[in-house]
């Protein structure tokens, strides 16, 4: 009960405080105020902290208040609701792409576009192919790209060098042929338990993030599944990436079972993980013996050209509830600049989406140090988001379940899973329209 | 069938229903890599999966927040429950009738219909995130009014009666009078409403998001499903351990009350 | 006199009182089931992600409902889960009901233990039986494999998975039968089992026309009990499996869960909420139906 005395009087307290701080930005003409909601983790408060500290003392006039993201659901909940409610911030660094929809859909979001300096602005930090990714339907900008996570090929470098492997492999053909040896010699010797890989076969939509869309994103050169809203993974690249997963768990290359084992990749019993950065601490800090390497993913055999993939991208928008558009534009502009995004780098271990991350002498240093993280970063511009449609997760989860049929199962064939699910996607498209 | 031909299939059953619960608590205890193992023996057991939960979840707040909640909502539920099965058991007002009849239908409403709205009205109310969301809704049951109203029904009139004459609010005729005489019934409620409430899962999993207000079971099976374990097994058993364990210890004491108690909503059913 | 008056009056006063009672538990009614319920059937009609404004849109959702093969698949999964969930119950229940009725000593030991899973949270013992379930390390395929047969992909094959839960789900509720039927042995009156062995009828005879026919009401809770919690299905295989393998432990619940939490679709959630509730109100009654016709023809 406590606790609710204790929040009654602090709503309370905020309601009567709110008109007076209000009358205290009046006091002073000419004093902009914005308020920035950062991701609510600790490196990327402090992030924030530090960063909004240098901006109001160079800036007298533009004041910003950094305050986290209030926890307890998931971010894309509370912008919703305070979309819905009119109590947004001004700015925001933690947009999901998969949630713009929603946002824009609620008229939530300014225009970056219509900025005159936007193009000068992004074209120095963002190359124009990945820019456009992130056009909604609409043939606005309402996200800027600020940070991602890219998905790659973690492998254990004794488990193939002892196979004789000094390369990780690099195409389909490469990676089930290491991926057979070693059910091979599973068949002969039953203590040997090693395998090439493993997932999480629950049909749980984000666990697509790990190997169906990356994958397809590599097979495709960079295509996601919707082009302008509509299905556009009905093609023979999605079958590819399907069958490869067939064949993964048809040849035993993977294991078909999973509940809650201990990581098999820490235990050394698995050859190759496909994560994020974030893999990186995990590995060094509960196996830190474990010699790893760090891959772009494998390919089909006949692909050529860059290797892409998914990536967890966190933007940055504006509120269109904003008094202050222009002034919140020039603070995005300020965490964007090549300093504050070496500050991303050094205190959040987060890679900036920047298109001279390895050309800028300014991160050498950092890379020299972290090795793995400038693989990472290489990877980065090759790195694709979810598109912005209505009900991704909904969508994804649908393809999950022809996944899991086709791929994990085998019970019905790549062609038919793609068509099953683009037929189920392109039901829930038109159930939202 | 020879007596000692029952034994054995009891002791089978004693096997059945008891060892996956000392094998979950001697694999908590012990290395990784052994959990796998058939016997219960370890020669390196150790706290380290305990240390491990303990560091990574809030238990001991999670077990204090469950005990909050547990403990308001059985409060409530003997208080209002018996006042209202005792203002229907030996009062007399126009519409008893109809409202008992209500009662007893909603005992009959699936959770699957009321869960959504439920939830909305939670949102509403800006009871997400709090305590009172979780009591809220559980604070009088149907089930504790039929039971309290049955018993009542055996309490003789005559004993109210004398008590009115000589003075006695009704609410001090219920509290001070017939509650010291309504131990079995207050005992059945109490349990039933205790473990249910300890036990639930899937409200707080929809009400509660904040780490710091969860309940136990839901911190635990979040735990689980969750990357926090980062798949150690002997953590996670850990966790499925100290959600037992004070089950546990409860039900050693107090078995009989417990096994009467859930007996009796299966004879109500 | 002047007693008999303030008595009349006393009563008087009392039927005020009782409203005064029971004004907590309407206010609880009106927001707690009166309200969900209104509004509940408000909701079928609508499109809504709870945060901007609620969108009518007819018998839109139902349509959605009778095509979508995943609301086809929660039911059949629940049906399967009756299916094996009830018989299996009621066959273990009464087994060791008839144990414990016979042997004397140590009773309210076996009693106990066996009752104790029904006291543990679900959660504790779903995590428990995930790993008992294991395919390459669990306790079950280790003695199946130490015993010679091969092992069982337990929650890995669609076809064992909904049974798995089924079998774990018994070995959870089966002490609460156990117990029940227990009462109900001990009530059976010892003279309809002299009379018939006067008659001359045999053990079969006597188990099949006395003892069966007076734990009926008890079957009869296991029946719905079971059915109640089979559509309610939620926590093992949120735990277990998330649903899968291919859907084939999507339960009831867990498909509103997902619909609701995971997708924001309230409006739909909503009407599968209705239409289960429906499915279940028809099932209990008519379980009920049934099982009393033949309490009659006994």
């Amino acid at each position: 009960m406590k606790q609710h005395i204790l929040i009654i009087t602090s709503v309370l307290l905020l309601l009567s405080c709110g008109p007076s701080s209000h009358d205290i930005e009046h006091e002073k003409p000419g004093v902009t105020r914005l308020t920035y909601w950062p991701a609510p983790n600790p490196q990327e408060m402090q992030l924030a902290d530090s960063l909004v500290r240098v901006w109001n003392q160079n800036n007298p006039n533009i004041q910003v208040r950094m305050q986290p993201i209030p926890v307890g659901q998931s971010t894309e909940e509370v912008l919703l609701a305070s979309i819905a409610a009119g109590t947004t911030p001004d700015i925001c660094s933690n947009i999901w792409p998969g949630a713009l929809y929603d946002y824009t859909r609620a008229g939530g979001l300014v225009a970056f576009d219509k900025f005159s300096d936007f193009d000068s602005v992004m074209t120095s930090r963002v190359p124009d192919e990945l820019l456009e990714t992130f056009r909604s339907p609409d043939g606005s900008i309402y996200q800027i790209p600020w940070k991602t996570n890219p998905v790659m090929m973690i492998y254990n470098k004794r488990i193939l060098g002892e196979l004789g492997y000094e390369e990780p492999p690099r195409t389909y053909s490469e990676f089930l042929k290491i991926g057979r040896e070693l059910a091979g010699l599973r068949e002969k010797n039953k203590s040997f338990d090693v395998w090439m890989g493993q997932r999480d076969i629950r049909p749980i939509w984000w666990q697509r993030f790990f190997d169906y869309l990356p994958f397809y994103i590599a097979a495709s050169g960079g295509k996601t599944l919707f082009d302008n809203h509509t299905v556009a993974f009905v093609n023979e690249r999605a079958e590819a990436v399907m069958a490869f997963f067939r064949d993964c768990y048809r040849d035993k290359v993977f294991p078909r079972t999973f509940s809650h084992q201990q990581d098999p990749f820490l235990l050394e019993k698995m050859a190759t993980n496909f994560a994020g950065p974030w893999q990186i601490p995990t590995i060094q800090r509960y196996a830190p013996h474990i010699e790893f390497g760090v891959a772009p993913l494998p390919v089909p055999d006949n692909y050529e050209g860059p290797i892409y993939t998914y990536g967890d991208f966190k933007n940055i928008s504006i509120f269109s509830n904003t008094r202050h558009p222009e002034a919140a534009w020039e603070f995005v502009k300020f965490l964007v600049t090549p300093e504050h995004d070496f500050a991303l780098l050094e205190i959040a271990n987060q890679i900036p989406v920047r298109g001279d991350l390895l050309t800028n002498p300014m991160f050498d240093d950092f890379f020299k140090r972290k090795p793995h993280m400038l693989l990472f970063a290489e990877q980065a511009l090759y790195t694709r988001s979810v598109d912005e449609v209505a009900d991704l997760k909904e969508i994804l989860d649908a393809l999950s379940q022809e996944y899991e049929a086709a791929a994990v199962y085998g019970r019905r064939s790549p062609a038919e899973a793609i068509h099953r699910a683009a037929r189920r996607a392109e039901l829930i498209i038109e159930w939202n329209k | 069938m020879t007596r000692i031909g029952i034994y054995i299939l009891l002791m089978v059953g004693l096997i059945v229903f008891g060892y996956p619960f000392v094998w979950m608590i001697s694999a908590s205890l012990k290395p990784e890599l052994e959990i796998g193992a058939l016997t219960l023996w370890s020669s390196d057991f150790s706290s380290k999966n305990y240390e491990l939960v303990v560091n990574r979840i809030p238990v001991f707040r999670a077990l204090l927040n469950s005990t909050i909640v547990s403990v308001s909502v059985t409060i409530s539920v003997l208080i209002f429950g018996s006042m209202v099965g005792f203002a229907l058991a030996k009062m007399r007002f126009f519409g008893k009738e109809i409202l008992f009849v209500a009662i007893l239908f909603t005992m009959m409403i699936p959770f699957q219909i009321t869960m959504i709205p439920q939830y909305i009205l939670m949102v509403w109310l800006g009871l997400t995130d709090t305590y009172l969301g979780l009591i809220a809704p559980y604070a009088m049951t149907a089930l504790s009014i039929v039971l309290f109203r049955q018993f009542f029904m055996s309490i003789p009139q005559a004993l109210i009666d004398a008590a009115r004459v000589d003075g006695c609010s009704d609410l001090k005729i219920l509290f001070k009078i017939v509650w010291p005489l309504s131990r079995p019934v207050i005992v059945t409620v109490g349990i039933l409403t205790f473990m249910t409430v300890w036990n639930d899962v899937l409200w707080p999993i929809i009400v509660i998001r904040e780490r710091s207000m969860m309940t136990m079971p839901q911190l635990v099976a979040l735990f689980v499903t969750g990357g926090e374990a980062e798949g150690q097994l002997g953590a996670m058993l850990a966790s499925a351990t100290m959600l037992a364990l004070p089950v546990i210890i409860a039900y050693s004491f107090f078995q009989r009350y417990f096994i009467d108690s859930m007996a009796t909503t299966g004879l109500k059913g | 006199m002047k007693s008999v008056h303030t008595l009349i009056s006393r009563i008087r006063e009392s039927e005020k009182n009782g409203y005064a009672f029971i004004l907590p538990y309407i206010i609880f009614f009106c927001l707690f089931i009166a309200y969900p319920l209104i509004f509940s059937f408000i909701l079928v009609f609508h499109r809504w992600n709870i945060v901007t404004p609620m969108e009518w849109i007819g018998l839109r959702n139902f349509i959605r409902l009778f095509q979508d093969p995943l609301f086809a698949r929660a039911i059949i999964n629940t049906l399967i889960f009756l299916v094996l969930h009830i018989p299996l119950q009621i066959v273990i229940a009464l087994f060791f009901a008839l144990l414990l009725n016979s042997a004397i000593k140590l009773r309210g030991l076996f009693r106990s233990v066996y009752f104790f899973p029904v006291v543990v949270s679900g959660v504790v013992v779903t995590i428990l039986w995930a790993q008992l379930y294991n395919y390459e390390n669990g306790l079950f395929n280790h003695i199946l494999t130490a015993l010679g047969f091969s092992a069982i992909p337990w929650l890995v094959d669609p076809a064992f998975a909904m049974p798995s839960i089924a079998i774990m789900a018994t070995w959870k509720n089966v002490g609460l039968y156990i117990v029940l039927f227990l009462v109900g042995l001990q009530t059976i009156p010892s003279y309809l089992y002299e009379a018939a062995e006067i008659d001359g009828a045999s053990k079969n005879y006597q188990f099949f026309k006395i003892t069966l026919p007076m734990l009926n009401p008890t079957i009869v809770v296991i029946f719905i009990l079971s059915t109640i919690g089979g559509f309610s299905l939620f926590i093992e295989p949120y735990i277990m499996t998330g649903g899968g393998p291919m859907n084939s432990t999507l339960s009831a619940m867990l498909y509103i869960y997902n619909q609701a939490f995971s997708f924001n679709h309230m409006g739909y959630a909503a009407a599968l909420g209705f239409v289960f509730a429906l499915i279940i109100l028809f099932v209990v009654t008519l379980q009920r139906r049934i099982m009393e016709t033949e309490d009659y023809s006994t």
